[in-house]
């Protein structure tokens, strides 16, 4: 437990450090680095133990805080978020240091501001107390906001970084009308006195209401995510990477310290996460198969991965409701599961989508093509973390998935008829989710990596240094191993679900869960096996039989040129037009006119439904009514006199009545 | 009890199929096998003799007389296939599934005295009724629209087989002849209006207004 | 030892059902037809010629018909075939059937990514498109299995609980059996949804991704295809096949006249039905998906 403190304390002063030989840019970036890996191994080590022993602690500091006490606590839970946190945050910060290595700008702040949000997340999973929690989650929203706006010189990045600032702060408003309703409720600020009360039902539906939206701007529900696909691409790739895979991470997290803190819950809550995880899981893959930017479908497909942890969540929920413990296990898991591996194969897709652009210069995945033989590692890397986003097997995409649809089979099992219908749904919404994924990597990892370079010119284009592979490799070897040998992160992740649910793990729940995953894994080998097998088969044939090497076949064309192939916007055309009352998919475009048309233009695009249908509206409302308010203030201090004077006469006759 | 739920299950996919096409041959064909598995359906409640004539009746009305009937109304006007309907077959499939979803959970609500033989007449006969409303309402050519107000009989049909024991026989065969002059009816106002516009699609009917 | 058994039987059994599909077509169009073992000619064949290789390509496209192929084999391991049990069941293992063939598509579909040409491309686009809907029915029929036995072991889910329940869910069986038979046209690339025997435009979705490869990817490819569609017959067989309490002999020889029948429906299908029009397949799927859905609600109906 020390270790976790004496981490903490590293990062603090490395800030000061950073900022201090600011201007001195090498001794700068090297106490970064040594001070992140520091404070990483030590956070690691702690979070593993606890993991590990399945034991508790907690530390007070007596500092005088407004309000609140400086109480932190590291339990299984805690520790499981923490130990994504510190993976991916170390990661991405070496990834980051050689990324920013060629910037004319002062990376010394940004390098300061990336300890900072580190230290501001650790605090806010392991924060025990109320006022800690809040203050924590604004340091959260102020770091992460200086970073992703650090090419601020850019329009739309500024644009990005305002809707980010306001959007977390609608929701942190909400949660500040919550934890002040459960304080006064119990009396406390402090999560552990907050446990011992129980929370009347109708209670626990406006505080779950609350959280919610608090929690849920920041973790992407739809429609609450429209900051999301604006923040990802502005951001630089580093930062990209930690914010989809670590801070959306925070508002799942909260919704779990949430559902330990208030135990019971009426049954509609989980009714109202099981539709938030299919709507935000369906439609988060729906717009990302319309997105032809390469970093804008990364972030849509984390929404469609926090739909998958919210069912997960759900139907965890349920069980919990209805007391029956194998299901609430089962489903809490899986989404703790899943948020592990996702941030670790979120992680990696934009690392690897950094490094694409970096050797590229543009994001569009239209424009590039046959970056495979160019960018060996970043392409297999990527190819790694297609493999485990679509969840098929041999990764850990897979594992999580499987959990998680055990977990809805389970409870159509063991529940009544209402959960039945809900994870009957559920199950065709994960299947359908991850059809659709599949779809959606194989357009663009085909349309980036494979084929030939449509407008790209690709003759300079070279591999990253190793300071850039070294982390991305790290993340899919973490990738590969909890796919081929799953029972680690498994175990971990129940015993982080059995302090959601309170409930003590049996040898036998868990083994009912770890061994058929054992068979999983022998069947994954024979894969492998079979796979060997009949590869040396071939390789002993190819040395007899003759082999050419020719260029495609150019389907009867006589001067076939590489923008005849398919773009990612054809591939994904048929699928969005079987979709398009969903989505507003248009194609605009002419059709050739006349006996010797000009060059048409067609271009496609999908309507972000949440921001037209839903938010503007209602600003430009609010607006309008604003503008009538304008008439208040007409300038003269006659009339505001005269104001003070008419409020202070209705006051006396309303105190006379 | 096996072969009465088949029987059941096999009207509503019938149902469902005509639903999904478009071609008016085969919409008649297929409206005609389902007639005849629902003939079949008096025998399997309650075998009788009661139910031979009811069998017997609806089998010569239902598959034999009244498809020959579109069949010649069909050659007669000359058309093939049904124009794009009000809503895409898609969606109409969709709505469909939805609409017996529905039945399944009136029926299930439902507090009926006597079951019947089989626990899945009542919502097969819901399920038969919508689908014949949901053709009636969705498609333009008159031909469908009356094949769905035939399926709706025949989904009422299924319903009043619970009662069977207690309607008397000539109550059935009343309702029986009253669908066939209704037909008849319809088949000379197709003709009479394929004669004026020139087509048999009752979009058409529109221009009758005052 | 059930797992060489096992394989080996698959490997020599699947092509076989090509040959039948094969025979009832040409005895439909009145002709003798290419005789019942051609599919293992050709087959050899092709192991037997070389290969040509695009310059756009990368090790994607050759390691494409080797995954596909050890998936499908890796995926009859699941799978039991009339009395042979399969050798590695556990709890969950639908859902790894299910992405093991998911797998192999992604594969597929980026090996005809790999050569950079329009024509797989738009093979490439239609099967992700199909498949995504396609899963959807399977995962319903899985549903409506796991409800009937309330089992999520392939192996337990086909099994006795479900042939004794003929009597009482015996419509549930004709509804699943419906919509399982189009989800096993849809993925096995047969006709109404994809004709195997062209190479046009108009009608392919499997052919036109694999117009590229030759030699030995051609031949793991085609065995690949025969294995897949033994596998996810034998599941239909499995459900429809009347009783298993009788000696393992008898189940065998069950199975295997089961699967012949289901290849000469097959057959029967592609001779009497043409290929239907693109945007009619999620029609298609649709109506599958609906049946599922009935048979979901009559099992739900009869659980109330």
């Amino acid at each position: 437990m020390n270790l976790f403190l004496y981490s903490l304390i590293i990062l603090t002063g490395s800030v000061f450090l950073i900022l201090l030989t600011a201007r001195l840019r090498h001794i700068s970036s090297g106490i970064f680095l040594v001070s992140l890996m520091a404070g990483s191994v030590l956070g690691l080590v702690s979070a593993v133990n606890t993991l590990v022993s399945r034991f508790s602690w907690g530390y007070h500091l007596n500092i005088r805080m407004p309000l609140g006490e400086f109480y932190i606590g590291l339990d299984p839970l805690s520790a499981f978020f923490l130990l994504a946190i510190i993976i991916l945050f170390l990661l991405a910060g070496i990834y980051g240091y050689g990324y920013l290595k060629d910037e004319k700008k002062n990376v010394s702040v940004h390098y300061a501001l990336y300890n900072l949000a580190l230290i501001a997340l650790m605090l806010v999973v392991t924060a025990k107390n109320g006022i800690l929690f809040l203050m924590a989650w604004e340091l959260v929203t102020i770091s992460s906001y200086f970073l992703i706006t650090f090419y601020d010189e850019r329009q739309d990045v500024r644009d990005a970084g305002y809707l980010f600032l306001i959007a977390t702060h609608v929701g942190v408003f909400c949660l500040w009308l919550m934890f002040f309703l459960m304080a006064s409720h119990t009396g406390s600020m402090n999560f552990d006195q907050m446990m011992l009360s129980s929370f009347p039902p109708a209670l626990a539906g406006v505080l779950f209401i609350l959280g919610i939206i608090g929690f849920g701007v920041k973790a992407g529900f739809i429609p609450l995510h429209i900051w999301l696909p604006h923040a990802h691409p502005a951001a630089p790739s580093h930062v990209s990477a930690v914010l989809s895979a670590v801070m959306i991470k925070v508002g799942i997290y909260g919704l779990m310290r949430l559902i330990v803190i208030i135990k019971v819950f009426p049954e509609w809550c989980a009714i109202l996460l099981f539709l938030i995880g299919m709507i935000s899981g369906v439609g988060g893959v729906l717009y990302a198969l319309g997105q032809h930017e390469i970093k804008k479908l990364l972030a849509y497909h984390s929404i469609e991965n926090i739909g998958i942890i919210t069912l997960g969540l759900s139907i965890g929920l349920w069980g919990q409701i209805v007391h029956n413990e194998f299901v609430t296990m089962i489903g809490y898991a899986g989404a703790l599961l899943h948020v592990f591996n996702h941030a670790v194969f979120k992680g990696l897709l934009f690392l690897s989508a950094g490094s694409v652009i970096r050797a590229t210069h543009t994001g569009e995945i239209d424009h590039m093509g046959g970056l495979l033989k160019k960018l060996p590692w970043t392409g297999h890397l990527f190819l790694i973390g297609s493999l485990s986003i679509c969840g098929l097997p041999l990764f850990n995409g897979f594992v999580s998935e499987w959990l998680v649809f055990r977990s809805l089979f389970e409870g159509m099992f063991h529940l009544k008829m209402n959960a039945i219908i809900f994870s009957g749904l559920g199950i065709i919404a994960l299947a359908l989710m991850g059809g659709l994924a599949a779809a959606c990597f194989c357009k663009a990892f085909g349309t980036i990596f494979l084929g030939n370079s449509r407008l790209v010119d690709d003759s300079h284009v070279k591999e990253s240094s190793w300071v850039l592979c070294l982390p991305m490799a790290i993340l899919g070897g973490i990738c590969l191993w909890v796919g081929l040998f799953p029972s680690t992160m498994v175990s971990f992740a129940l015993n982080a679900a059995s302090t959601i649910s309170s409930v003590e793990i049996s040898p036998l729940m868990e083994g009912t869960v770890l061994s058929p995953l054992l068979t999983l894994v022998i069947v994954l080998v024979i894969l492998i096996i079979v796979t060997a097998a009949l590869f040396l088969f071939k390789r002993m044939a190819m040395k007899i039989l003759p082999v050419h090497q020719a260029p495609t076949w150019g389907c009867g064309y006589s001067d076939p040129t590489s923008r005849m192939q398919y773009t990612a916007s054809s591939f994904a055309e048929s699928l969005l037009r079987i979709f398009r009352n969903v989505l507003g998919f248009h194609v605009k475009g002419a059709d050739p006119q006349g006996y010797f048309p000009k060059a048409p233009e067609v271009s496609s695009h999908v309507v972000e439904a949440s921001e037209d249908l839903i938010f503007r509206p209602v600003f430009g409302c609010i607006k309008f009514l604003s503008a009538k308010l304008k008439m208040i203030q007409c300038g003269y201090t006659q009339m505001y006199l005269l104001y003070i004077f008419v409020f202070l006469l209705a006051l006396l006759i309303w105190k006379m009545v | 009890m096996l072969w009465l739920d088949l029987a059941l299950i096999s009207i509503v996919f019938l149902g469902i199929v005509i639903l999904g096409n478009n071609r008016l041959r085969t919409t008649i064909q297929l409206f005609a096998l389902q007639s005849f598995i629902l003939s079949l359906v008096p025998l399997m409640v309650h075998p009788g003799v009661h139910a031979m004539i009811l069998s017997v009746g609806t089998f010569i009305l239902k598959v034999v007389i009244m498809p020959t009937l579109f069949f010649w109304a069909i050659r007669h006007v000359s058309i093939r296939r049904e124009a794009q309907p009000l809503i895409s077959y898609g969606k109409t499939l969709l709505l469909g599934g939805f609409l017996i979803g529905v039945a399944f959970l009136i029926s299930s609500r439902l507090d009926l005295p006597d079951k019947g033989i089989s626990n899945l007449l009542v919502p097969c006969a819901f399920s038969v009724i919508m689908i014949g409303f949901l053709l009636l309402v969705s498609r333009f050519k008159a031909i469908t629209q009356i094949i769905g107000y035939l399926v709706m009989e025949n989904g009422i049909f299924l319903f009043a087989q619970l009662l069977l024991e207690k309607t008397p026989l000539l109550v059935e065969m009343g309702i029986l002849l009253d669908i066939f002059v209704g037909v008849l009816v319809m088949g000379i106002v197709v003709n009479h209006i394929s004669q004026e516009f020139d087509s048999a699609s009752t979009v058409n009917l529109i221009n009758l207004r005052g | 030892m059930e797992i060489p058994l096992h394989i080996s039987i698959v490997l020599i059994f699947s092509p076989l059902l090509l040959g039948i599909i094969g025979k009832t077509k040409a005895f439909f169009a009145g002709r003798w037809g290419p005789p019942l073992l051609q599919p293992y000619y050709d087959i050899v064949k092709l192991f037997r010629k070389g290969s040509v290789y695009s310059t756009s390509t990368t090790w994607i496209f050759q390691a494409a018909p080797i995954v596909c192929m050890a998936a499908a084999l890796t995926s009859s391991m699941l799978m039991p075939m009339g009395g042979l049990k399969a050798p590695l069941p556990f709890w969950g293992d639908i859902l790894l059937f299910a992405g093991l063939y998911g797998l192999a598509r992604f594969i597929m579909i980026l090996a005809a990514l790999d050569t950079g040409s329009s024509f797989e491309g738009m093979g490439a686009s239609r099967e992700a498109t199909f498949s995504c809907l396609a899963e959807i029915v399977l995962f319903l029929d899985f549903i409506i299995m796991a409800l009937l036995t309330k089992k999520l072991v392939l192996s337990q889910m086909v099994g006795d609980v479900l042939s004794s329940s003929w009597h009482t869910a015996g419509a549930v069986f004709l509804l699943m059996g419906g919509s399982y038979y189009m989800v096993l046209l849809t993925e096995n690339a047969r006709i109404p949804v994809d004709d195997p025997a062209t190479h046009l435009e108009l009608t392919m979705i499997h052919e036109v991704m694999v117009l590229d490869h030759s030699g030995w990817d051609l031949g793991l490819i085609l065995y690949g295809s025969t294995v897949k569609l033994f596998v996810l017959g034998a599941l239909l067989i499995n459900i429809l096949l009347p009783s298993h309490n009788q000696s393992v002999l008898i189940q065998m020889v069950e199975f295997f006249v089961g699967m012949m029948v289901l290849a000469l429906s097959m057959g029967v299908v592609e001779s009497c039905m043409a290929r239907l029009r693109l945007n009619r397949i999620p029609q298609l799927l649709m109506v599958a998906f609906v049946l599922a859905l009935v048979g979901l609600l009559v099992v739900l109906n009869k659980g109330m």
